[in-house]
């Protein structure tokens, strides 16, 4: 019999090998090196013809559950857990990039993201080429035989952009190049990135999936749906393993060497996490819409952004990718700085913390945080703005919530 | 039919002996992360359910979860 719920399959996993001691629930595997009990086993096993452990580094027991749950819940053909979002992105990066390669991607990034492209990887040689994801024939022209993937966010963060990622995979397909689209914001529960032509999904499981910011995570899933033989990297990989052949070089190569594991504690955390995420998201993006629209009402508040409110600039693609479920992050914009710190400074339960998809509501001001480290003139590129909040809905009673906003917007000025 | 899988000469009775079929029959670990090579050519994802196994054929059944350290 199949499962065909997300919750279902996300608590049942799949049906495979009897855990050595019939345990229910995936043990804490906490050791580093595995036992073999012969020679040729463990030959066997370094020589990739024997799917055993070895070394936690490399595969874990209790890690390689949380993959294949995760794999199960995404459609993908293979999952690679990491010890953070930013290692699911950098590991991706250097998979696919081989000397003078390029990629194509946009200033509204995760302000992490944009360092790891511009101040890590740039002076590596690797090309970073900005264009707007609104717009396919920009993109279409900034691909050159050079570019080795298309990257993106599926929401950005805090930006809020939606991108239309039919509309540009139709381009990256034509030109064999890879979507890479980074997922955190919406998890495969609200966006099936097979379906829509992404190539790779990244995931910082450190969101929504660690059930509540347990843990720290990341996670890289192959949808199988790019070709690898065009890419010039992985070419000759493709030879050997096929459809495997990107996460083969993760695993065999970049992810090994770079140490980029996730602790087997951290994956039964983020296990159990997996099992309550829907209920937990479904409870998120219903709290961030209410959220949204007390505060559109508000007379000290200028601007609101969420994808789900009807007037957003994103909502039509919103809506028509996602349905009816838009994610737990918004932004509003006070009248200036000062009357963000007087919001946030008078919260009772909303924390002020840099997270996002927390259990807990959580309200931060970019432009004096994540993305300091920028010029004024950078900043506003990147589309933040010293007026700007940004508010993580958690999964607390929307009165209380919405209570402690009127509360905290009764001492900021207008 | 006599064939070698992974170096090893083995004898498997069973006619039309699918790639997806053998997986089974050796209780292939984790197949979803096996590449199948037969006379040293990879064998598509899709073609499992219908590449059939003859004999003398050498199989290789490889994994893609790294050395250790």
């Amino acid at each position: 019999m199949t499962m065909k719920g997300f919750a279902t399959r996300a608590i049942h996993g799949a049906a495979g090998k009897r855990e050595a001691f019939g345990a229910l629930r995936m043990p804490v595997y906490d050791s580093v090196a595995f036992e073999h009990e012969t020679a040729a086993s463990i030959a066997q096993t370094f020589a990739g013809r024997k799917p055993a452990h070895v070394y936690s580094r490399i595969s874990n027991p209790t890690v390689q559950d949380f993959e294949q749950r995760l794999k199960l819940l995404s459609g993908g053909i293979a999952v690679l857990a990491l010890s953070s979002g930013m290692a699911a992105i950098s590991n991706t990066i250097m998979a696919l990039a081989g000397a003078g390669a390029n990629i194509v991607t946009t200033r509204n990034l995760f302000g992490n993201t944009f360092s790891l492209f511009e101040r890590t990887f740039k002076p590596w040689g690797l090309g970073v080429r900005y264009v707007s994801m609104e717009n396919p024939a920009e993109i279409d022209r900034a691909i050159d035989s050079a570019t080795c993937a298309v990257y993106l966010e599926s929401v950005t963060n805090p930006q809020l952009e939606v991108a239309d990622c039919a509309l540009i995979g139709e381009v990256t397909r034509q030109r064999h190049v890879p979507l890479v689209v980074d997922n955190t914001l919406m998890t495969p529960y609200l966006f099936d990135t097979k379906q829509a032509g992404i190539d790779i999904e990244l995931l910082s499981t450190t969101k929504y999936i660690s059930g509540g910011a347990t843990s720290v995570g990341g996670a890289i899933i192959d949808n199988g749906t790019f070709n690898w033989e065009w890419s010039a990297k992985l070419a000759s990989g493709a030879e050997k393993a096929g459809a495997l052949a990107f996460m083969a070089s993760l695993r065999q190569e970049v992810y090994r060497n770079t140490g980029a594991c996730l602790a087997p504690h951290h994956a039964y955390l983020q296990t159990l996490g997996l099992e309550t995420m829907s209920l937990r998201i479904d409870r998120s993006c219903d709290n961030a819409l209410r959220l949204a629209r007390f505060l559109a009402g508000h007379p000290k508040v200028r601007a609101v952004n969420y994808p789900g409110l009807e007037g957003a600039a994103s909502h039509p693609v919103a809506r028509r990718q996602f349905g009816a479920k838009f994610g737990g992050l918004l932004t509003i914009d006070l009248v200036d700085r000062e009357a963000c710190y007087e919001l946030m400074d008078n919260l009772r339960i909303i924390r002020l913390a840099t997270n996002l998809n927390d259990n807990k509501s959580l309200i931060l001001h970019p432009w004096t945080t994540i993305y300091a480290e920028y010029s004024p003139e950078e900043r506003l590129a990147m589309g933040v703005r010293p007026t700007m909040l940004r508010l993580s809905a958690g999964i607390e009673d929307h009165d209380d919530l919405i209570e402690d906003l009127q509360r905290g917007l009764g001492h900021s000025h207008d | 039919m006599r064939v070698t899988i992974n170096g090893e000469v083995e004898t498997i009775d069973e006619a039309d002996l699918s790639i997806s079929r053998l997986l089974a029959i050796k209780q292939v670990e984790s197949p979803d992360m096996v590449s199948v090579q037969v006379n040293g050519k990879i064998i598509a994802r899709q073609a499992y359910d219908h590449q059939l196994v003859v004999a003398d054929d050498e199989i290789e059944f490889l994994y893609f979860m790294g050395g250790g350290a």
